[in-house]
């Protein structure tokens, strides 16, 4: 099974999907539309390759600063929460689903992504 | 003579770089070592696609037309100024440089 | 508002500091100065700003063009590192705007390692707030 079906299947991920860093392809499963699907990945792209960029500033100024490459984030709101780790994104009801269980399972098996084409 | 020489004949204008898509430097002027116009490349790049990412989403919300894609950016600071335009980036004096005059004849070199 | 002893007390927690919307970092606890230092919290801080600001106007947007709601305010935000992760939140501002205060108290952050991360603690002490006085 795709990392996206694994992350439907679990409590609470309204959607997930897949996005390519040079931005013209995109995957997903899911309550959204094709359209709010391809916003999120449009989104989801510009944060992961500022965060990266981010860390690589921030190595070049603190070298071995434990941030950098960036692994993903997260960003928490009232009642969904927005996880992104390499390329694939999933949006999280905040009622039903647990945030750690998530971030543990996408850190878990996205830990060998090549992230060289950031 | 490289083109973006030129840019140093402009007032102010301390360094002019030109970079690779991927940031890495092609051909620096002006007073900066080799090292240190290699991180003013790497910055001015990664700088552009953060800028030009934001702008990108900012279109998408409003639909507002006109801000993509970004022509170019200037960050100002108190005696130095940095500004982007394509893959050119220049190192100015903040309090005399014509930045107007600089913004346009990076835009022309840009092109080349 | 959490102290930031509270937020040293979390699972695996490295730093904990406060920061102004504008980056500049304030009050601070580092539990490990030889991992991570002050100048390194304080470029942190400045990137969390960006980040918060960002993810914000996403938010917006994102709620405004899809019609769904529940992403704004960002109630907090996480950068997961290579190792450490940080998380930031000024959900206790948003009281003080709809107070219609002008002086916000700062953002408040708290850097863990990744092994030990419970991303879901940090939010629930972050978020932990007293009435305004």
């Amino acid at each position: 099974m795709s990392i996206v079906t694994d992350l439907l299947a679990r409590p609470g991920v309204i959607a997930a999907g897949e996005y390519a860093y040079r931005g013209d392809r995109f995957s997903y499963r899911g309550v959204l539309t094709e359209e709010h699907a391809r916003m999120a990945s449009i989104i989801c792209r510009a944060t992961t390759m500022s965060v990266n960029m981010e860390g690589g500033m921030l190595e070049a100024l603190r070298p071995r600063n434990g941030l950098h490459p960036a692994r993903g984030w997260v960003v928490y709101g009232p009642s969904h929460t927005v996880c992104v780790m390499a390329n694939v994104f999933c949006m999280i009801d905040n009622a039903k689903g647990s945030i750690n269980d998530i971030v543990r399972f996408m850190r878990g098996t996205l830990t060998h992504a090549s992230t060289h084409l950031i | 003579m490289s083109m973006i020489k030129r840019l140093l004949a402009l007032d102010g204008v301390n360094v002019v770089c030109h970079f690779r898509d991927d940031g890495n430097l092609v051909e620096g002027y002006g007073l900066m070592s080799r090292d240190e116009m290699t991180d003013l490349a790497r910055f001015a790049h990664d700088y552009r696609r953060m800028a030009q990412g934001n702008a990108d989403q900012l279109a998408m919300f409003t639909g507002m037309r006109g801000w993509t894609p970004p022509r170019g950016w200037i960050l100002r600071g108190v005696t130095q100024s940095v500004c982007g335009v394509g893959n050119l980036v220049c190192l100015v004096d903040s309090i005399d440089a014509p930045l107007n005059d600089i913004l346009l004849e990076l835009r022309e070199v840009s092109r080349w | 508002m959490v102290t930031l002893d509270a937020l040293m007390r979390l699972p695996g927690a490295m730093a904990a500091f406060e920061f102004r919307g504008s980056g500049e970092l304030l009050e601070h606890q580092i539990a490990y100065p030889d991992r991570l230092n002050d100048s390194t919290l304080d470029l942190l801080a400045h990137m969390c700003a960006a980040n918060m600001s960002i993810a914000t106007m996403q938010a917006r947007g994102w709620e405004q063009i899809t019609a769904m709601k529940g992403f704004y305010p960002v109630r907090a935000f996480t950068l997961v590192g290579f190792d450490w992760s940080v998380v930031v939140s000024g959900l206790h501002r948003e009281q003080y705007k709809q107070d219609g205060k002008y002086s916000l108290p700062p953002f408040m952050g708290v850097v863990m390692s990744n092994e030990n991360a419970d991303y879901e603690a940090a939010f629930a002490a972050l978020e932990n707030q007293e009435p305004i006085s």
